[in-house]
């Protein structure tokens, strides 16, 4: 197994804190933790180069950094890159996975590093890597190399890779199917029991906690404010001219308003398949208040209605698909001047 | 409130003379099944077909699977509220032909191909390994309706259909010796001899409000759900016909099977009996049609558990998608502000395979999760040699060579409790 390896200033034995700026330097062979590494390969493994970068360098340079590194190893001919173990170091941790993630998306090469859990590069590349669980304690370290060095042999040999907790990696907020011998029902009852008497249980998922999205500032002046309405109720014109789809949607539209001082159910289709929509079907207004906002526009209540609204289906949707439609419907809003937007929902 | 559940053990079933068990073998007469099925004059003709395990056979789309079962004289009756007059179910000796089932299919033209893909009975190969229904010996009906009667009252003469096959075929077992025989029951929070156990309660969503149910589906005792709130149940209501599922089989992932075999039930009635816990009773819930609605049904669901059934843990089922979950995990929520320890089960929903796509609340008291999965579960099933399908459309879809999800397949993904499909994170 041919290996190329990342550590910092401290594990390249350069120094502390004090040497955190040093340029990269690529030094032949193993340093530090590598010759462990080289080791527990066994069967002739060698290190081939080790990249040794001081922290605030690899974090402030981190562009000419992944360059450099990648440049390097395109000729090198390795198996494999490991970065780290990284511990609790942030940034030490930041740069092992914005390097790791690099190699293994542009160069195809499989990489492996390790970090604690509280390790701001955890967040950060969880999803797209392997990170061993190093713990805290740079104690650990053989304990940690070992796991290390069983994920990488796996890796190279394109073998499956089994669960965080028998591999000893973070859990990528990932989820796979797998056939149990318990059926739900007697799985169900087992986890209500353990819980209520106060025994240890696994949860077979955990909730995501989302950050807060702060309340953005008052429309100043709701009497010269571009209104605009969004929906994610499914309303679209007959015939649903942009194919959106009435689950998992991944498509938005936009369709006009203009001239018009109410929507006529004729003129239109949900699609949507989380909801009764009879109500809407019958009067669209009920959905896209259009009735409404025309009134209190001739009122002077709203300064101006924009002459389009935006419609989606929001029913059984993942994340990765609503984060994106938001950021374009925000985008578009943003372009077209709107100063308000009304969301209604289903 | 006592049921005992006595059992025939079926390994074939085969058209005869005169419908009989003997040993094993269930004969049929099948002129006078039709006949009896054909009663119901919004049918045109019905379809009867055997089907074994292991056979290369595929059927669909799937509308309901029942247990053929028929209850002995003194206790209640069969299907109340559907079949006859409404009782309450689940009182005195039922007769069970262990291993067989009743497959309805649904044969109305207008069903497209795509719509028949959710639920197909599948009896051989990798997939067909996954369901439990596809070890049954199964009678699979064809119901077909004249061509002016209207979709929903198809779809009744269908579910009619579906139970007078059920109870026919198990009426031949009431003059039969059973091999097992098993009562379930009394239970309940004033049950003595129970002190110093968990006293353990099940709420089971039968029905979400999300679609409006129509006017003659059966679901609650006859009742189509309209303006129901959570009811008090005893577990034995359930085992014995009192809920059946939604006309709309792509709302659940629920078939009257495992509602007469229900996972949860049966699981909780096992360690009951093995003075593990106690089982106090069962909750039949609904899920909201908007905030208030949803508020409503939570809170009283919650109460009855609390209040009427004294439980101090409690497990939850759904019934359909997200509006459910979140009605669940509300509910599951209110119970652990009252110190009732819950449990819940949640289907698929992580179309990205993504734990953060997984869930629809973020409680920290609901943090004992089941997750049934299925959503990157599928197989290349190959051409089948008989097809049993719906219309026209369902049979040249079925014929052919293609790849099913772990949904398509009746049983493999299941909101009773039968899954043991399950998501692992990574």
């Amino acid at each position: 197994m041919k290996i190329v390896h990342y550590v910092n200033q401290f594990f390249g034995g350069i120094g502390a804190e004090e040497e955190a700026g040093r340029p990269l330097e690529i030094r032949e062979g193993a340093v530090g933790p590598g010759r462990l590494l080289e080791q527990l390969f066994g069967d002739g493994s060698q290190v081939l180069t080790t990249f040794v970068c001081g922290d605030n360098y690899a974090v402030e340079q981190q562009d000419q950094l992944i360059t450099d590194v990648l440049n390097h190893l395109r000729a090198s001919g390795a198996d494999l890159f490991v970065a780290g173990p990284c511990f609790e170091a942030g940034r030490y941790g930041m740069a092992a996975g914005a390097l790791c993630s690099a190699v293994q998306a542009e160069l195809h090469i499989p990489a492996v590093t390790a970090m604690g859990g509280e390790n701001p590069g955890v967040d950060l590349y969880r999803e797209e890597l392997f990170i061993v669980d190093s713990g805290a304690s740079a104690s650990a370290m053989s304990q940690v190399v070992t796991r290390m060095v069983a994920l990488g042999k796996k890796l190279v040999a394109g073998e499956e890779i089994g669960t965080p907790a028998d591999e000893g990696y973070i859990p990528r907020g990932l989820i796979r199917d797998a056939f149990v011998e318990q059926n739900a029902g007697q799985r169900l009852v087992a986890m209500v029991m353990d819980k209520v008497n106060g025994d240890p249980f696994e949860s077979e998922m955990m909730s995501t906690s989302f950050e807060p999205i702060p309340m953005p500032a008052a429309v100043a002046d709701i009497s010269k404010a571009r209104v605009m309405v969004i929906t994610d109720g499914g309303l679209v014109p007959s015939g649903n001219p942009d194919g959106i789809e009435g689950m998992a949607a991944t498509r938005w539209g936009t369709y006009s308003i203009k001239d018009k001082d109410g929507l006529d159910g004729k003129d239109y289709e949900i699609s949507h398949g989380g909801y009764d929509p009879r109500f809407v079907e019958a009067d669209p207004d009920r959905l896209v208040p259009l009735d409404a906002l025309r009134q209190m526009e001739k009122e002077g209540i709203i300064g101006e209605l924009h002459n389009e609204f935006i419609s989606t289906s929001g029913l059984a949707n993942p994340l990765s698909n609503t984060r994106r439609m938001g950021k374009e419907m925000a985008q578009r809003v943003k372009e077209l001047g709107v100063d308000a937007v009304i969301v209604t929902s289903t | 409130m006592r049921l005992t559940l006595a059992r025939h053990p079926v390994t074939e079933i085969k058209f005869g003379d005169e419908t009989s068990l003997d040993g094993t073998a269930l004969s049929i007469n099948e002129s006078e099944l039709r006949a009896l099925l054909l009663e119901d004059q919004r049918l045109e003709s019905v379809g009867l077909d055997v089907v074994r395990p292991g056979e290369n056979c595929r059927a669909g789309p799937v509308f309901d699977i029942i247990e053929p079962r028929a209850k002995a004289d003194g206790g209640s009756p069969d299907f109340p509220g559907v079949l006859g007059p409404s009782a309450i179910a689940g009182i005195g000796t039922t007769h069970v032909l262990e291993g067989a089932a009743v497959t309805v299919v649904d044969c109305r033209p207008t069903v497209t191909a795509r719509a028949a893909k959710r639920s197909i009975l599948e009896m051989s190969g990798e997939g067909a390994a996954r369901s439990p229904y596809s070890a049954l010996q199964h009678l699979v009906l064809t119901p077909r309706s004249r061509a002016d009667v209207p979709s929903h009252s198809a779809l009744n003469a269908t579910r009619m259909a579906g139970l007078k096959a059920a109870v026919y075929m198990a009426q031949a077992a009431r003059t039969r010796q059973p091999i097992t025989t098993e009562t379930l029951g009394p239970i309940g929070p004033t049950e003595p001899g129970r002190e110093g156990l968990h006293r353990v309660a099940y709420i089971g969503q039968i029905y979400s409000r999300q679609r409006s149910p129509e006017i003659d589906e059966h679901i609650f005792y006859g009742l189509n759900t309209t303006g129901m709130l959570p009811v008090l149940t005893n577990p034995n209501e359930w085992l014995d016909g009192a809920v059946l599922p939604s006309y709309d089989t792509s709302l659940g992932g629920a078939e009257t099977y495992f509602y007469q075999n229900h996972p949860v039930i049966t699981d909780l009635y096992r360690r009951h009996n093995e003075g593990e816990l106690n089982f106090v009773g069962a909750v039949a819930s609904i899920s909201g049609l908007d905030n208030e609605d949803r508020d409503r049904l939570c809170q009283v669901a919650a109460h009855l558990v609390k209040w009427g059934l004294n439980a101090d843990a409690a497990v939850l089922t759904k019934h359909g998608g997200g509006v459910p979950h979140a009605d669940m995990a509300q509910t599951a929520r209110l119970l652990e502000r009252m110190e009732v320890s819950t449990a819940v089960m949640v289907s698929d929903m992580s179309r990205d395979r993504r734990v953060e796509s997984a869930l629809l609340f973020n409680f920290p008291e609901v943090n004992a999760i089941v997750y049934c999965g299925g959503g990157d579960t599928k197989w290349t099933v190959p051409a089948v040699e008989r097809i049993i399908a719906g219309n026209p459309q369902v049979e040249e879809m079925l014929a052919q060579s293609q790849e099913l999800m772990a949904s398509s397949i009746a049983g493999v993904v299941n909101q009773q409790g039968a899954s043991h499909v399950r998501a692992m994170t990574y």
